[in-house]
């Protein structure tokens, strides 16, 4: 957009360069610097404020400053008492994406393949689909306990639904003509599947995953604070109920970096796998 | 579209609705037949039987809908305040260039971590009363407006604005007649993602420490292993979420026909 702006303003006349006087580094980097001089601000402010006015001892006890929470977050990896916590999270994490994936994969190819239990699986999943799966918490703790699987279940169940739906998505768009081709050819429902449908999926399906991982994630945090008695979420609610905030934002820190480094990683393969595409992929 | 082609029998045009209701019900009826021939243990699972009777026993007793009206304020106040306060600030995000370079790293920055992740802390600070579960419920459900707001007014389009300023127009009407119209099915939008995130938030608050509420219902009777009734009200909400989603989805169907095809 912006660069066929400034394509026009210097085909249209001279003018237009006097117009716009400032055009250079600032105007160049200007966005960058006014997002990243945005969150400066706001940390120091977060930071400096405190000193400045005098508040209440109560008040104080529910306080943090972002150098306290960047003293804890060092301290946690220097001591190394975040790996335990974060290993049995991240445990939970990777089996339950894993689940996720080695369902949502092929009931997806199987829904996009087929008309009639597409219709039949439909109601069931609009419905889980809509409803928060922290729902189905409660049940879960019943049928698993306390602990591992019960996380697992809920990671699975939240991230189920992205990659399924994505993966019909994508099946379903295949190319008709292609698949008649390959047909035409002798290919079986096999050959069809692993030479049209799934290369033509695949790019649906990182985004799938995208925002499967944004779900698992979520769902190990929320499944940990209910029920579980190891992991980071653990740690950080009973750091929330001694009144240890800067321990909580430590906490939220490592799962938002670990969230945006995962997701970031799954972009850069989406934007590979999509680079051919002349066409917008529309996720759910 | 078939549109054009002559009129479908009955089975024909509506066999997917008839597919789905059919495999809903034979769903029902297998889970109901399972028992007999596995034995049924009550504390580990219930039947459609007995969950039907559960939630007849929830209506009539009133607690169905105590429950619900609990769950409803604070849902109900934090969703308005995420829309009054979240379609504006994108807006301004959108139109006004420099608020949106400098706001947007920032949003995106929370709208990406598990916000979530916050709610002991908001629990503490304010108690599992009505202002600490419209808090949680705020923060979740604010971001999918600010982003949409924030899209939609980038994607209105510069003719319209030009036409509108060309012709004397004032400031006020390029809010109203432009760029409202314009973004009024990007907040639509916006709301079907945000109303997840906010059930979210109800359930978040409520499985902490409330003492009322639907979130509350469902833990307390899993903890007394009534699972009748806890499955009764996991349905009532499910049925409460999908008819929240399907019903904005209708609204953006029949009110901006022309995104359908996004």
């Amino acid at each position: 957009m912006s660069e066929i702006q400034a394509v026009d303003a210097n085909v249209v006349a001279p003018a237009a360069d006097l117009a716009a006087p400032r055009k250079g580094v600032w105007q160049r980097f200007e966005p960058t610097i006014l997002g990243f001089g945005s969150l400066v601000v706001l940390l120091l402010v977060w930071e400096f404020l405190p000193r400045l006015i005098t508040m209440q001892e109560g008040t104080k006890l529910f306080f943090t400053v972002p150098s306290d929470i960047g003293g804890t977050l060092w301290q946690m990896f220097a001591t190394g008492a975040i790996w335990e916590p974060l290993g049995v999270s991240a445990s939970a994490f990777a089996i339950g994406l894993s689940i996720a994936i080695a369902v949502g994969l092929p009931v997806g190819v199987l829904l996009g393949r087929s008309a009639a239990l597409n219709a039949m699986f439909d109601p069931f999943i609009t419905a889980f689909n809509a409803t928060p799966r922290l729902v189905f918490l409660p049940l879960f703790l019943l049928w698993f306990g306390l602990g591992m699987w019960s996380k697992v279940m809920i990671v699975f169940i939240g991230a189920l639904f992205p990659i399924l739906i994505n993966t019909y998505e994508g099946v379903r768009n295949a190319d008709r003509v292609l698949i008649n081709v390959v047909r035409s050819f002798g290919a079986t429902e096999w050959g069809i599947a692993r030479l049209v449908v799934v290369p033509n999926a695949l790019p649906y399906i990182v985004v799938g995953l995208r925002l499967a991982i944004g779900r698992a994630v979520l769902g190990v945090v929320v499944a940990e604070f209910f029920g579980s008695e190891a992991g980071l979420g653990v740690v950080m609610v009973r750091a929330a109920s001694r009144f240890q905030v800067d321990v909580v934002f430590a906490g939220l820190i490592v799962f938002a970096v670990l969230s945006l480094l995962m997701t970031g990683l799954v972009k850069l393969l989406e934007d590979r796998l999509s680079r051919w595409r002349p066409q917008h992929i529309n996720a759910i | 579209m078939d549109d054009a082609a002559p009129r479908a029998s009955f089975p024909t045009r509506y066999r997917k609705a008839l597919l789905g209701s059919l495999s809903v019900v034979l769903f029902f009826a297998a889970w109901q037949a399972m028992f007999l021939f596995v034995p049924f243990n009550p504390l580990f699972i219930s039947k459609p039987s007995l969950i039907a009777s559960g939630l007849v026993d929830l209506i009539t007793s009133g607690d169905l809908f105590r429950d619900l009206a609990v769950s409803a304020v604070p849902f109900l106040y934090g969703f308005s305040a995420a829309v009054l306060i979240g379609v504006p600030l994108g807006i301004v995000m959108g139109w006004r260039v420099r608020v949106g370079y400098a706001l947007d790293p920032l949003m995106t920055v929370f709208y990406a971590s598990p916000l979530v992740a916050l709610a002991p802390l908001v629990v503490i600070f304010f108690g599992v009363g009505v202002s600490g579960k419209t808090l949680i419920i705020f923060f979740l459900s604010v971001f999918p407006f600010i982003f949409n707001a924030y899209a939609g007014v980038r994607a209105v389009d510069p003719l319209l604005i030009n036409v509108v300023r060309s012709l004397g127009g004032s400031e006020k009407d390029l809010y109203f007649k432009v760029i409202f119209p314009s973004i009024l099915p990007y907040i639509v939008a916006g709301a079907r993602i945000a109303i997840g995130r906010a059930l979210i938030g109800v359930l978040v608050g409520e499985f902490f420490a409330a003492s009322e509420g639907i979130g509350y219902a469902i833990s307390r009777f899993g903890d007394l292993f009534a699972l009748d009734r806890m499955f009764a009200c996991i349905i009532v909400i499910m049925i409460i979420a999908v008819v929240l989603t399907e019903g904005i989805r209708w609204t953006e169907r029949t009110a901006f026909p022309w995104r359908t095809e996004q």
